[in-house]
C-alpha cells in the first residue's frame, strides 16, 4: 500500500517535473537590429562596431567589466599580478572550452596576443595594444604578458583583446565561422540579410536564458524604429531621445562618450586664460541637457574625463552658468569683437551639430565675434589631428573604450596628444609620469592633479556625458551597459 | 550597324576610362581614408604604417599608374572595409540591386502602358484627371519620405510586410514599390501625352473611317509608334535607378545592394570599393545606352544611328 502510494507520488512528481522542464525548454529567440553589418567576424583585425556587437557574445577576453564598468576577471581566474615592471601574470580559469571542443589554456592566450600584435596582420586594433610586446606560457593555466615599458593600463587593455583558438585561426575560417569561448555560438550568416547565434549549453558561466539571437542590419535609424514598433525587433540601438515616448520600452545608460571643445591655448584670442574661462562660464549646460537631450545626458563635472573611467577626478566643481561674469572677463581681456572660429562636424555623434551651434550662440553672447565651421568628416579629422594650426575651439565627442583616464589625458591634455591644443610641459610631465606609474593610488593622484590644472586653466570646455538609449520590445528585460556592449546573456525575456 | 556598335563601344570605353580617372582623383581628394579606418586613438606611427600597407604613402602618379594597371584586369584591390577583393563585393551585391531594379522598373513599365492609354482615351475625363494627379504626386514625393511612409503604413500599422531586410519575396515588395513610383509616374505621363498626340493624327482618323476598332488601332499602330520614345525614357529611368534611386531605397530598407554598399563605402572612406562600384555603374550605363540605341534601330529602321 505505502509502496504503491510512494510509487504513484514518485511518478506524479516525475510528470510534474517533466512538465516543468518542457515548459522552460520552449525556445526563446530574440532579434536585435544593429546599424551596420560586420565586415568580418575575425575578432582581432578590425575596429568595427558591427563586428564587436556580435563577437562580444561569441568571444571573451581575460578581463571583463560589470554593467557599471568595473573591471573584473573574465577568462582570467583572478586579477592579474604584476611580477616586474613589464610583466603581468594572469592565472586562467579552469575547464573553459572553445566551441569546437579545444580547451582554453595559456597557449591560447599566447597565440591570441601574438596574432593581434603581429605587424603582418595589420590589425586596426593595434592602438589599443601598442604597449604589448609579447606573451609566454608559464604553465598550462598561467601566462605572462610582456609590455615594452611599464604599463598600468594593461589589465584594461586585456579587456579589449578577444581570445581565439590559435589552432583554429591557422586552419579554420575565423572570418566566416567564429569559434570562441563565450555564452553564444555562431550559427549562420546570410550576408546582407542576417546573422544568428545559438546559446552555448556548456558555457563555463552557466547556460544563458535566451536560446538564440538573430541580428538584423538596418542602417537607417527611422527604419530601426519602425521595425521595433512593428514587433520585428526586440532591441534596437541608438534610439534618439525624442523617440523614447513612442517605443514600447527603452533603457538609457551613461555611455562612453563625453562631448567637449578643445581650446587652442596658443591662439591669438584663446591664449588668454580669461577668455577661456569666459567660454566655460557662458554655456547653460543644464538647459541644453533638458532641451537637446530631453534629459538623456549629464553635465560633465568640470572635466572631459569619463566619470566611469579610472582616474576621473570626482572633486572638481561644475562650471557654473554665469553670463555676466563671462562678459566681464571678455571685457577685461580686451577681446570684445575679436574673432573666435569654432570647428566641428555633423552626423558622426549624437546631436553633434546641434551642440556646436547652441554653444556657438552662447559664446556669441559674450561679445566675441563667433563663426562656426561645420566640416566634412575627413577634413574635420585633419583639423582635429593634423599638423596644421590648432583651431580656436574644436568639438569632439570623445569615447573612452578602455575606461581609463589615460585616454583623455594622452589624447587631449598631453601637449603631444593628437587632439591636444596646448603646449603645457608641466601637464605633459604629469601625464607621462602617470602612464608608467604602476602604483594605483599614485597614478590616480597624478590624474587628479592634471585634471585640476586643466580645469583651472580652462584648456577644454567639457559639455556632457552622453547616454546611450536602446529601444526594446515589451517582453525584453535588460539593463544596458556603460561600455555599450550588447551582451545577450545579460538579457532576459518575460512572456 | 556593326560599325555603329563598334564606334559606340569605343566611345563607351573612353567614358568609362574618364569616369575611372575622375573617381581616382576625387577619392584621393576626399580626405585620408586611414583617419576614418583607425580608431581616433591610433598614433601617428600606426597611421603611417597602415597607410604604407595599402599603398597610400606612394606619390599620386605611382598610385595612379598601379591603379590603371589593375583596372585593365578588373582588379580594384581589396576593399578596406571588407578586407576582400572590392570586385568580389560588387559582384555579390549587384544581383540584389538588379533584382530590385528589375522588379520595380518592370512593374512600372507594365502598369504605365494601360494606365497612360486609358487616360489618353478621354483627355480631361475622370480617369485622366485621377491618373494625372496621381502621377504628379508620384513625381513630387521624395523617395526617402515615401519609403518611410510605406513602412509606417504597411509594416507598422497594417503589419502586412516586413519593415526592412532581405531574403523572401515579402521583403522585396515595399522597396520595389517605393523605387517604382517615380518612374511609374513619369512613364504614365509620357504614354498619355504620346497617345493623345498619336490619336489625333491623320492615320488614326483614316483607320477609324475604314471601320477598324479602336483596340486594333491602338495595338497595331499607335503603341508601336510610341514604343521608341518610351524605350528611350525607360533607358534613362533605368540609368537613374541604378545610379540614384537604389542609393536611397536600399538605405531606407536595408537592402544589401550596390547603392547601400556605395553609401557605406563612402562613409568608411573605402576608396577601393568606391572605385569598383563607380566603375561598374559607369560600365552598366554605357552598355545600357548602346543597347537602347540598337533596340530603337531594330524597332524603327528610320532612326539614323550616328
Amino acid at each position: 500500500m505505502t509502496s504503491k502510494v510512494l510509487a504513484m507520488s514518485a511518478s506524479l512528481a516525475a510528470l510534474v517535473l517533466s512538465g516543468l522542464t518542457a515548459g522552460s525548454a520552449t525556445a526563446q529567440s530574440i532579434t536585435i537590429a544593429i546599424g551596420s553589418e560586420p565586415s568580418t567576424l575575425d575578432p582581432q583585425l578590425r575596429d568595427d562596431g558591427g563586428e564587436r556587437q556580435i563577437n562580444d557574445n561569441i568571444y571573451e577576453a581575460l578581463m571583463a567589466r560589470t554593467p557599471d564598468g568595473e573591471l573584473i576577471p573574465g577568462l582570467a581566474a583572478e586579477a592579474p599580478v604584476q611580477i616586474d615592471d613589464t610583466t603581468w601574470q594572469f592565472k586562467l580559469r579552469e575547464g573553459v572550452m572553445f566551441h569546437n571542443g579545444t580547451p582554453f589554456t595559456a597557449e591560447s592566450v599566447v597565440g591570441s596576443v601574438l596574432r593581434v600584435i603581429d605587424p603582418a596582420n595589420n590589425s586596426e586594433q593595434l592602438s589599443y595594444f601598442s604597449s604589448v610586446s609579447g606573451a609566454e606560457a608559464v604553465d598550462e593555466l598561467t601566462v605572462n604578458i610582456k609590455t615594452s615599458g611599464p604599463d598600468p593600463i594593461l589589465p584594461s587593455r586585456m579587456y579589449w583583446m578577444k581570445m581565439i583558438d590559435p589552432g583554429y585561426a591557422a586552419e579554420g575560417d575565423l572570418a566566416g565561422v567564429p569559434v570562441g569561448t563565450g555564452p553564444y555560438m555562431f550559427d549562420a550568416w546570410n550576408r546582407g540579410a542576417d546573422l544568428t547565434l545559438v546559446v552555448n549549453p556548456d558555457y563555463w558561466g552557466g547556460e544563458a536564458q535566451i536560446d538564440d539571437v538573430t541580428y538584423r542590419f538596418v542602417p537607417e535609424a527611422g527604419t530601426r524604429l519602425s521595425g521595433l514598433m512593428a514587433g520585428e525587433f526586440d532591441v534596437i540601438t541608438n534610439l534618439l531621445p525624442e523617440f523614447t515616448t513612442s517605443v514600447p520600452k527603452f533603457a538609457a545608460v551613461p555611455g562612453l562618450e563625453t562631448s567637449v571643445f578643445v581650446l587652442g591655448t596658443d591662439n591669438e584670442v584663446t591664449q588668454d586664460p580669461k577668455v577661456r574661462e569666459a567660454l566655460n562660464l557662458a554655456i547653460d549646460r543644464q538647459s541644453m541637457v533638458d532641451g537637446l537631450f530631453m534629459g538623456y545626458a549629464t553635465v560633465a563635472k568640470g572635466s572631459h574625463v569619463n566619470p566611469a573611467a579610472f582616474g576621473f577626478n570626482e572633486t572638481l566643481d561644475y562650471y557654473p552658468y554665469d553670463l555676466d561674469r563671462a562678459k566681464a572677463l571678455i571685457e577685461e581681456a580686451g577681446a570684445v569683437g575679436k574673432p573666435l572660429v569654432v570647428i566641428g562636424e555633423s552626423g558622426r555623434w549624437l546631436k553633434d551639430r546641434e551642440q556646436i551651434e547652441v554653444v556657438a550662440a552662447y559664446w556669441a553672447e559674450t561679445g566675441l565675434d563667433v563663426s562656426t565651421e561645420i566640416q566634412e568628416f575627413s577634413q574635420y579629422l585633419d583639423s582635429l589631428m593634423g599638423s596644421g594650426p590648432r583651431p580656436d575651439a574644436i568639438f569632439i565627442a570623445n569615447s573612452n573604450e578602455l575606461l581609463d583616464a589615460d585616454r583623455e589625458m594622452s589624447y587631449i591634455y598631453h601637449m603631444d596628444g593628437a587632439a591636444a591644443s596646448n603646449s603645457d610641459a608641466d601637464m605633459a610631465a604629469m601625464i607621462d609620469a602617470a602612464r608608467v606609474e604602476t602604483d594605483v593610488d599614485k597614478r590616480k593622484a597624478l590624474y587628479d592633479e592634471a585634471q585640476q590644472l586643466g580645469h583651472d586653466l580652462n584648456f577644454t570646455v567639457p559639455l556632457f556625458n552622453l547616454e546611450d538609449i536602446y529601444g526594446m520590445s515589451e517582453r525584453m528585460d535588460w539593463q544596458p551597459r556603460t561600455d555599450a556592449k550588447l551582451i545577450v546573456s545579460e538579457m532576459t525575456v518575460t512572456e | 550597324m556593326i560599325e555603329f556598335i563598334l564606334r559606340r563601344l569605343f566611345q563607351g570605353a573612353l567614358v568609362v576610362l574618364g569616369v575611372t580617372a575622375t573617381v581616382f582623383v576625387v577619392t584621393r581628394l576626399a580626405g585620408d581614408p586611414v583617419a576614418l579606418m583607425l580608431p581616433l586613438s591610433a598614433t601617428a606611427e600606426q597611421r603611417a604604417a597602415f597607410s604604407a600597407q595599402i599603398g597610400l604613402d606612394q606619390p599620386i602618379w605611382i598610385q595612379f599608374a598601379r591603379y590603371a594597371q589593375d583596372v585593365v584586369t578588373l582588379d580594384f584591390g581589396d576593399s578596406l572595409w571588407q578586407r576582400r577583393p572590392a570586385m568580389e563585393v560588387v559582384l555579390e551585391r549587384l544581383p540584389n540591386t538588379a533584382l530590385l531594379v528589375a522588379t520595380g522598373l518592370g512593374g512600372a513599365v507594365l502598369l504605365s502602358i494601360p494606365m497612360g492609354a486609358v487616360a489618353a482615351l478621354r483627355p480631361g475625363g475622370l480617369v485622366d484627371r485621377l491618373t494625372t494627379s496621381l502621377s504628379l504626386l508620384g513625381l513630387a514625393m521624395p523617395q526617402f519620405w515615401l519609403g518611410l511612409m510605406a513602412i509606417m503604413v504597411f509594416s507598422v500599422m497594417l503589419k502586412w510586410l516586413p519593415t526592412s531586410g532581405f531574403g523572401t519575396p515579402a521583403h522585396l515588395v515595399l522597396p520595389a514599390i517605393t523605387l517604382a513610383l517615380t518612374p511609374l509616374a513619369r512613364f504614365t505621363m509620357m504614354v498619355r501625352a504620346a497617345m493623345i498626340d498619336e490619336l489625333n493624327k491623320q492615320y488614326v482618323q483614316t483607320a477609324r473611317a475604314k471601320g477598324l476598332t479602336l483596340r486594333r488601332i491602338l495595338r497595331v499602330h499607335t503603341l508601336r509608334n510610341i514604343l521608341v520614345p518610351f524605350l528611350s525614357i525607360s533607358g534613362w529611368e533605368l540609368i537613374t535607378a541604378l545610379s540614384g534611386y537604389t542609393v536611397v531605397v536600399e538605405t531606407v530598407f536595408g537592402w544589401p545592394g550596390l547603392g547601400l554598399t556605395a553609401v557605406q563605402a563612402i562613409q568608411r572612406g573605402d576608396l577601393f570599393l568606391v572605385q569598383a562600384i563607380v566603375f561598374s555603374i559607369a560600365f552598366m550605363i554605357v552598355v545600357i545606352g548602346i543597347l537602347m540605341d540598337v533596340i530603337s534601330k531594330l524597332i524603327d529602321p528610320r532612326i539614323e544611328l550616328n
